[in-house]
């Protein structure tokens, strides 16, 4: 053979090599199954007492439907008479109700109405998915709505905590589905409506207070204070700063501010740090910017005042005061004051209405003191409800019944929540999906809890979403 | 790995039917005395250099089969190479120094990339395809470099010329990753084609392409379209996809030569999270995975217009004009996992850095026997930004931007004092935009001992400048206060160095030997520091503050003996940090041994070569702050364990030389990773426990064609 032959053999082995590395085609992709298409109801269950008129009753889809479809219900009922009592739109046809799926929507609803008002707690209409017809549908989920007198069953929920600067605190009543917002910079103290006289300060924008060896306001100036601001601070890192906050674990005998005295000699003035606004920036994807400018400071002191409150305010130089009554009201935890309106407001539903609050929050690092945390889920420890955790090892959530209960594992500690559902110090936010949690509400609901999302689908925080399910 | 056998058979029948035709022609023997321009006022040969002066030539890399620096510097003496399996680079240490303090040059310029001019260069990006050798000079070289060239420098040597009038060179290598392979979703793939041409006795031109596929180190992990929630989506090593294209322009005459070269260089880094949303929709029972994923875009350009040549029949200049940008994008999308769709997708500039560069040298200005003086100027103007996504850097600051303008002037002579000894002094001052001006100076001197002893002592300064993070981090919220300092002065490092070298021949000049004997010291000053400024409320800030110093002695030696090649050397270092940033520190010096072998030996009958190439790296210690069993802050060493990491390959051509395949097998002794204690926990988790090194014994396969008319 010549060479040059011998050099074009090998040219077209190469040339072969080649091109069998560029015709294989992909190497197998792990298989990836089609979903199926489910219609599920949005919540297991509506109050009767609360409809007035008539209620939309919503489904949810699993993914947009794309094509056009029906959904058929069974009606069941316990004392209650279909034409008498109450109606649907759409209407009844035997004992079915056919409510159409719609193309490019996520969800639909139909229509109760409540004919009878005075439909008793005896009565029970539930809603049953028995057919689908869409293509590939799968019956799974939230397949029965029942309408009647007792507590949620559970749905999922989406608490309007409001992304990255985490601008409101959201009350939630598990048992009635209820959510109440507040922007978490508009109240300042908290006046409690129990036995004890005592005040909070607002730890959700990380406030401090620090008692100052004085009892006449107007005598108090900033040089007085001067060398102590630098420490009436959250995030400090001196472990001795805890006793400028509220006890993160709730304990009302435990705030910073002491118990009023009923000898109004023995009420000081306190240094107040306003904390900061809810801040206004545009973090770096999953990150927070919850903490804006500085609110300043106050110099405030509280006295009895018949069974309430005198509140003694005024900024930090001024030789003068304002003064607000403030009486107790004990169907809440706390009267809410705020500085900037010089009123009380709302913040809190009544004790017996919340059960657990989605917050910024202050907590205590051991051996660090007070640091600020997002993403906090403080429980309703004044109004009496009691939180545990669960690992999903231990009792996959599926699983957990009335039987699993424990109920000497309940925690007063309002922090049972708090931030252990997620872990946010590496750059990855990540949803801790190995822990649930058991709550009992003030009515002595019990209800079990599991979050399913600290981020939006950009990864944006402070879009958590979580779902429940009565227990007992 | 299926499909590597295969591929393993095939090659096998080509080698049967190559045997049957054999050519004899021997590896020409290499050269004892290589040429070398790093650090020289006029390109010379080793043993005239002043600077010592390391090679690694073209034929060490085709042994190795290296495609990137990073695949054949870790067998080096001294130099540590640092994978990072997280960002997917490598980076490379010296005396214990990172490689912010390395200057990595190539034709004697600095290479760019998006975090430094020269220095912090990721290895993996540096393709060796057309280049001719690479030079390594240990020790402070600010002088002749700059800036960052602290703990040594590498200078890549391209090629700029050829003998044949065609040159045409094409390749595929095929690598394991570990055990891990398949045609295109596991392992290497290399492919790459290189042309050359004589237009004419004056005009020579070259143009390559590679690409290299490397699909990443899955180990136990499953990939982009794995939808559990339970660590193990994604890649341990993450997948990249390089393209580079090189070209070269070269016109001589006599007494003046001028080249431009250009380098295109493309990577994708893919970031598959490992953390997956599973989307659960309680109302429905369904789920709808997705994962936050972010696709690294690397593009670098290079051109580089070089002349030298004689002005006035009596000066040598070398001139070098450059300009060079990298840009780093991030996209960033939601990943449908079942559906394999990306939403929400972002792109953006994560860093970036563009710099003009000019070089000259001005050599012989005086020049008579006894005295050579050179003459050089540097100018750099570089800019550079980096994205709150790279920086950490206030909510309202889209990016950071920075311009250093930088106008160096440096002076170094040659001075022949006697026939044996000469002195060599250098100078230069640095005239810049941010920092005040910098003046170093560097002396070295060589005494020539008899006929094959020589004697180098080597004294060298450079500086280093900030970084971006630390001159403008700012991470301040209701807990942290951690900023940058936008005051601080570039770190100042010495360094001094002498070899002794003995060159010997035995039997008769069978035998040939090299052998030599250093001793280094590298000294830093400045060193900076993260540190606490304030304790209540706590704030950290950047400062000039610690020192560093490393010394030690090593030894390489070189043999030469038939058609046997081998290099041995040992390295003992010690290192010493003076931490004036924390309450408690250490300033011990704790040592290090490193061993090294490259072993080759060529069968002319066959036309193979068979090669090892060894690195043993002692047990590293450093000193960490740990709490101890009574709870109390103390400073003790950490250690990190002991690790040998060697390849192995054959090399072999048919039909002279114009087919040539190399198989070998990296990473012998299989490490993957290795245990230590040498690492402090952070505020907020513990410290790691094992560093990770490679990814597992591989083995690949490399096929050549060359064709020269």
């Amino acid at each position: 053979m010549t060479n040059f032959y011998k050099k074009h053999i090998a040219i077209v082995w190469i040339a072969i090599v080649s091109l069998m590395s560029i015709s294989c085609s992909d190497d197998e992709n792990s298989v990836v199954t089609e979903a199926s298409f489910v219609v599920a109801f949005e919540s297991l269950s509506s109050n009767l007492g609360t409809i007035n008129t008539s209620q939309e009753i919503a489904f949810v889809y699993s993914q947009t439907a794309t094509e056009s479809g029906n959904v058929t219900l069974l009606v069941e009922t316990v004392n209650a008479t279909y034409g008498e009592d109450f109606t649907t739109n759409p209407p009844l046809e035997g004992v079915n109700i056919t409510v159409p799926i719609l193309q490019g929507a996520n969800g639909s609803s139909f229509t109760f109405n409540k004919v009878n008002q005075n439909l008793d707690e005896t009565v029970e209409i539930s809603f049953n998915i028995v057919s689908v017809s869409y293509p590939n549908s799968q019956i799974q989920g939230n397949t029965t709505h029942t309408l009647n007198s007792e507590a949620s069953l559970g749905r999922g929920f989406e608490p309007e905590v409001g992304g990255p600067n985490q601008p409101n605190q959201v009350y939630i009543d598990l048992s009635t589905e209820e959510q109440t917002q507040v922007k978490r910079d508009t109240w300042d103290l908290g006046f409690y409506g129990g036995d004890d006289f005592r005040v909070g300060i607002n730890g959700s924008i990380y406030m401090a207070a620090a008692e100052i060896d004085n009892t006449n306001i107007d005598a108090v100036t900033e040089a007085d204070v001067a060398s102590i601001q630098d420490q009436v601070a959250v995030g400090t890192f001196d472990p001795t700063n805890e006793v400028y906050i509220d006890n993160p674990d709730g304990d009302i005998t435990k705030t910073a501010i002491a118990s009023i005295s009923a000898n109004d000699a023995d009420n000081n003035v306190y240094l107040i740090n306003q904390g900061f606004e809810v801040g206004s920036e545009t973090p770096a994807p999953g990150s927070v910017a919850v903490a804006g400018d500085a609110r300043g400071w106050k110099k405030i002191r509280v006295l009895r005042q018949e069974n309430g409150y005198l509140l003694q305010y005024a900024d930090l130089n001024q030789s003068s005061h304002q003064e607000v009554v403030i009486s107790k009201d004990s169907a809440f935890n706390f009267t809410f004051f705020s500085f900037n309106t010089n009123t009380t407001l709302p913040v809190e539903p009544q004790a017996e209405n919340w059960d657990i609050n989605f917050t910024v929050f202050t907590n205590i690092l051991e051996g660090a003191g007070s640091y600020g945390f997002s993403d906090g889920v403080l429980h309703n420890r004044k109004g009496g409800v009691e939180i545990y955790t669960v690992n999903t090892d231990a009792i996959a959530y599926d699983n957990f019944n009335e039987n699993s209960i424990v109920e000497t594992n309940f925690v007063l500690d309002q922090r049972v929540i708090g931030s252990s559902w997620r872990e946010v110090i590496n750059d990855d936010k990540v949803l801790i999906d190995t822990i649930y949690y058991i709550i009992r509400d003030p009515n002595n609901n019990i209800y079990k809890l599991k979050f399913t999302a600290l981020l939006n689908d950009s990864g944006d925080r402070g879009f958590p979403e979580f779902k429940y399910n009565l227990v007992r | 790995m299926r499909h590597f056998l295969f591929f393993i058979g095939l090659l096998n029948s080509v080698i049967f039917y190559g045997q049957i035709e054999q050519n004899n022609d021997s590896i020409s023997r290499e050269k004892l005395n290589e040429i070398v321009v790093t650090g020289q006022l006029n390109p010379q040969s080793v043993s005239k250099s002043v600077v010592e002066v390391k090679v690694i030539t073209r034929k060490d890399i085709e042994r190795q089969a290296g495609n990137t620096l990073a695949d054949v510097l870790n067998t080096t003496l001294n130099l540590n190479i640092t994978p990072n399996t997280t960002t997917g680079k490598s980076g490379v240490s010296l005396f214990g120094l990172d490689s912010q303090y390395i200057k990595v040059l190539i034709d004697n310029i600095p290479i760019i990339n998006e975090e430094g001019v020269g220095n912090n260069t990721d290895l993996t990006l540096i393709n060796l395809d057309d280049i001719e050798r690479i030079e390594i000079v240990e020790g402070a070289m600010g002088v002749q470099y700059g800036s960052n060239a602290i703990s040594g420098i590498i200078n890549i040597i391209t090629k700029k010329s050829s003998r044949n009038d065609w040159d045409i060179t094409a390749y595929l290598q095929e690598e394991t990753i570990g055990s891990e392979y398949e045609w295109f979703d596991k392992g290497r793939h290399i492919q790459s084609l290189r042309l050359g041409h004589n237009f004419s006795e004056r005009l020579y031109a070259n143009a390559t392409y590679t690409r290299n596929d490397f699909a990443g180190f899955f180990n136990t992990k499953k990939g982009e379209n794995y939808a559990q929630n339970d660590g193990l989506r994604g890649h341990e090593w993450l997948p990249k996809l390089q393209q580079n294209t090189k070209a070269l322009l070269s016109y001589k005459v006599e007494g003046f030569n001028v080249f431009y070269r250009f380098d295109y260089l493309n990577e994708h880094i893919e970031r598959y999270n490992e953390t997956v949303d599973i989307n659960e929709n309680p109302a429905t029972g369904t789920t709808n995975p997705s994962a936050l994923d972010e696709i690294y875009i690397n593009n670098r350009f290079y051109h580089h217009l070089n002349s030298t040549g004689k002005l006035l029949q009596k000066i040598d200049y070398n001139i070098s004009l450059s300009y060079q940008e990298q840009n780093k994008d991030l996209e960033r999308y939601t990943y449908r996992i079942r559906n394999q769709e990306k939403e929400n997708v972002e792109e953006g500039e994560y860093q970036s850095r563009s710099a003009v560069f000019s070089r000259g040298t001005f050599s012989n200005i005086i020049n008579t026997n006894k005295t050579n003086l050179q003459l050089g100027y540097e100018i750099t103007a570089e800019k550079g930004s980096g994205s709150s996504l790279a920086i950490v850097i206030g909510p309202e600051s889209e990016e950071v931007t920075q311009e250093l303008n930088s106008y160096d002037f440096f002076a170094s002579s040659e001075i022949q004092l006697t026939d044996r000894f000469s002195l060599r002094p250098g100078f230069r001052a640095s005239i810049n935009n941010i920092f005040e001006t910098q003046y170093i100076g560097s002396l070295s001197a060589k005494q020539s001992l008899g006929e094959d002893w020589e004697l180098r002592a080597i004294l060298g300064s450079a500086n280093r400048t900030p970084s971006y993070d630390e001159l403008y981090t700012f991470f301040v919220d209701v807990n942290h206060d951690v900023q940058g300092n936008p005051t601080l002065n570039p770190e100042k490092g010495v360094s001094a160095f002498l070899h002794i070298k003995k060159r010997s021949e035995l039997a008769n000049g069978e035998v040939r030997l090299k052998n030599k004997l250093s001793f280094n010291y590298l000294g830093l000053k400045d060193r900076i520091e993260l540190i606490v400024i304030n304790q209540s409320p706590l704030a950290f800030q950047y400062k000039n503050i610690d020192n560093f110093k490393a010394a030690g002695i090593f030894s390489e030696n070189e043999i030469f003996y038939g058609n046997f090649k081998g290099q041995i050397g040992a390295s003992f270092q010690g290192i010493s940090k003076v931490l004036d940033s924390r309450t408690q520190s250490n300033d011990d010096f704790l040592f290090n041994l490193q061993l090294n072998a490259n072993l080759a030996y060529t069968l002319p009958k066959w036309d193979s070569t068979f090669s090892v190439f060894f690195k043993h790296i002692g047990e590293q210690q450093q000193f960490v702050e740990k709490k101890n069993e009574q709870g109390a802050q103390e400073f003790t060493a950490g250690t990190t364990d002991a690790y040998s990491w060697m390849d192995a390959t054959v090399n072999k051509s048919f039909f002279e030389g114009s087919f040539v395949t190399t198989l070998g097998c990296r990473n012998v002794f299989d490490v993957t990773q290795v245990n230590t204690t040498a690492f402090e926990g952070g505020t907020h988790n513990g410290p790691p426990a094992q560093i990770p090194l490679g990814y597992g014994r591989s083995y690949f396969l490399k096929l050549t064609y060359n064709l020269k008319i």
